[in-house]
């Protein structure tokens, strides 16, 4: 049903959709991971450096463990911990956002300035610094993540209270005495809530690239297989000087490519859809 | 009778060193919190600070009172704002501790890593600012045509790479199937020479960017496209100013300014990408010692790297937004509006 409607309203667009389809495959297999037994990817079940054969159609790693299974479930570590901290990071922004938006001067100013010194310090160095001293339990990850990445969002939301706020019906509401809340629920929320859309996913795809980062510099948790991981044992293997590269380094980093693509497609699926109302509010 | 009042015109010189003294503050701002996390962190290490002095097994073997007497001994014990002040003097100084893999000053170490760290990435942001915004300058100019939205859908795409992946494909393509270039450490067989390293830079750079490219071109399009849109350009242009002189003055400059902030971002992603590329193609700059120091636990000097990285990223934001008004008019005589 509701399918349907996004599907006759163009909701999303032909990128759009798109994205949506690859990440709906994406998540299927994290799902499917899920249901896989835990010693999936993280048992020797070959010869170490086997080529792909039956039972592994991407061969095994220096430890004998299956490829694929790696693939699968990494597919689950790297989508469930962007999408937590995404929905952390949104949440995080959308208050800060509007407080420096709603609120009074001083607060305004001074969660301002917070962010700009914050948008100098280097998020990715700072999560890689975070991730070796504090440890690197995918709990430790999200909270690192969570507090890094909320200042670009809350900058974005602010500006977004901002321009709602100037618009015609919200002042002639605010001149009535309509309280704040009541306002930012009744009149502003269906300007300001579909910009959430966006700043989730572009959230979601740092989040998977940093991690992902992360573990390629062998910070990663090294009791759950993961895309990043898996390379990090592709760089100190030298895989790419043998041709077990393209069952052993391809996957893993397309893997990341396509799903930061899909998040990317749509993220500006919804952006190209905001345009036009924003537009009318400047 | 009031008094009307009329502000004088506003002096430049002083706005603009109002502006800078503003920024100064900022970034001292900046570095201190640099420090502070470079302070804290080892200390809220699981398993305590002495990790910072040993390896694992060699702290193990330790008893209770060793570990006391060390801790006592490099400190530990005292308040925390002592320890601070050490810390800070420490750093001015350049006395960052020892290496515990190979028992080297940790500042020698930096030292020499440095140059090449500030060769790569600096290179890198020069090519990328210039690439990234010429191409969405273009981009936004043919936007209905072919290749607008060719450079588009390409913008997307490379965004979406991760860099180690990028590297590791052009060492597959270029060094080990069309073997044109070199994909190992900055020497060759005759030692360090220019046109070596030259050749060296080659794909650490294009992966840097390659992959820091996408998001500025994106910035400077959508920027370029809001401008266009823009009332005063229409103006400009029902008055018939003729389209060289339209793009030129009224598109490309306000349009511009916002991507200069963009540019602060991209140093930041420049510089932690360069840990990444120097790992993945063995060069022997900060990135490269950052990843031999995670892979031995050599706390000490992990914790001077990042120091000396995060500084690097803030300096050149300082260097790049002293600039700001040189662009912006508005920043140099005060009037902010």
């Amino acid at each position: 049903m509701m399918l349907q409607r996004i599907a006759r309203r163009r909701l999303l667009g032909t990128q759009g959709s798109v994205g949506a389809a690859i990440l709906a495959v994406v998540v299927a297999v994290a799902i499917y991971g899920v249901a896989l037994p835990d010693s999936a990817g993280r048992e020797r079940v070959a010869e170490p450096y086997a080529r792909p054969g039956p039972g592994i159609p991407l061969g095994a790693d220096d430890l004998g463990r299956n490829l694929l299974e790696q693939l699968i479930v990494g597919a689950g570590t790297s989508l469930s911990l962007a999408f937590i901290v995404a929905a952390i990071t949104t949440a995080i922004a959308a208050v800060v956002g509007g407080a420096a938006g709603l609120g009074r001067r001083w607060l305004s100013t001074t969660v301002m300035r917070g962010i700009d010194v914050m948008l100098i310090l280097p998020e990715l160095i700072l999560y890689i610094l975070a991730a070796a001293f504090l440890g690197q339990s995918f709990g430790i990850r999200v909270a690192i993540l969570s507090l890094i990445l909320w200042p670009v969002p809350s900058r974005v939301l602010r500006a977004a209270v901002l321009t709602a706020w100037s618009r015609g019906h919200l002042e002639v509401a605010r001149a009535m005495g309509a309280a704040r809340w009541w306002l930012l629920a009744r009149h502003a929320s269906y300007l300001i809530g579909p910009l959430l859309v966006p700043i989730f996913v572009r959230t979601a795809m740092r989040a998977i690239i940093y991690d992902a980062t992360l573990s390629f510099l062998g910070l990663g948790d090294p009791t759950t297989p993961s895309w990043g991981t898996t390379l990090y044992w592709v760089q100190v293997n030298g895989v790419f000087l043998s041709d077990a590269w393209t069952w052993w380094a391809l996957p893993p980093g397309a893997a990341i490519t396509l799903t930061v693509l899909a998040l990317a497609l749509i993220g500006i699926a919804v952006e190209d859809r905001l345009n036009p109302a924003l537009k009318e509010a400047a | 009778m009031t008094q009307l009042d009329i502000s004088a015109p506003s002096d430049g010189r002083r706005a603009y060193s109002r502006y800078l003294a503003g920024r100064i503050v900022e970034y001292a701002a900046v570095l201190l919190i640099a420090l502070t996390l470079n302070f804290a962190l080892p200390r809220a290490l699981p398993g305590g600070p002495l990790k910072l002095f040993g390896s694992p097994e060699a702290l193990a073997r330790l008893t209770e009172d060793e570990r006391a007497q060390i801790a006592t001994q490099y400190g530990f014990g005292r308040p925390i704002p002592e320890q601070f002040l050490d810390y800070l003097k420490g750093v001015v100084t350049l006395d960052l501790g020892t290496s515990l893999s190979d028992g080297r000053e940790v500042a020698d170490a930096l030292g020499g890593a440095l140059p090449w760290t500030l060769l790569l990435v600096g290179s890198s942001i020069v090519i990328t600012a210039t690439l990234g915004v010429a191409l969405g300058v273009v981009g936004a100019l043919r936007r209905r045509r072919g290749k607008g939205s060719g450079l588009l859908a390409g913008a997307i795409v490379v965004d979406s790479l991760p860099q180690f992946w990028l590297g590791m494909l052009l060492i597959v393509v270029f060094g080990v199937q069309l073997k044109v270039l070199p994909t190992f450490g900055v020497s060759g067989i005759d030692g360090v020479t220019v046109g070596g390293v030259l050749q060296h830079l080659v794909l650490p750079v294009t992966t840097l960017v390659v992959t820091g490219m996408g998001y500025l071109f994106m910035y400077t399009r959508s920027s370029l496209l809001t401008v266009l849109t823009s009332e005063p350009v229409q103006h400009a242009h029902a008055r018939g100013v003729p389209y060289g002189r339209l793009i030129r003055r009224h598109v490309l400059r306000p349009a511009l300014l916002p991507v200069h902030t963009i540019l602060m971002l991209e140093i930041g992603f420049l510089a932690a990408g360069s840990i990444v590329v120097e790992t993945v193609f063995a060069y022997p700059g900060l990135g490269r010692l950052t990843f031999d120091a995670i892979s031995a636990r050599d706390y000490p000097l992990m914790q001077g790297a990042f120091l000396v990285l995060t500084v690097m990223v803030v300096l050149m934001n300082a260097l790049a937004d002293a600039t700001y008004p040189l662009l912006d008019p508005r920043a140099r005589t005060g009037g902010s509006r």
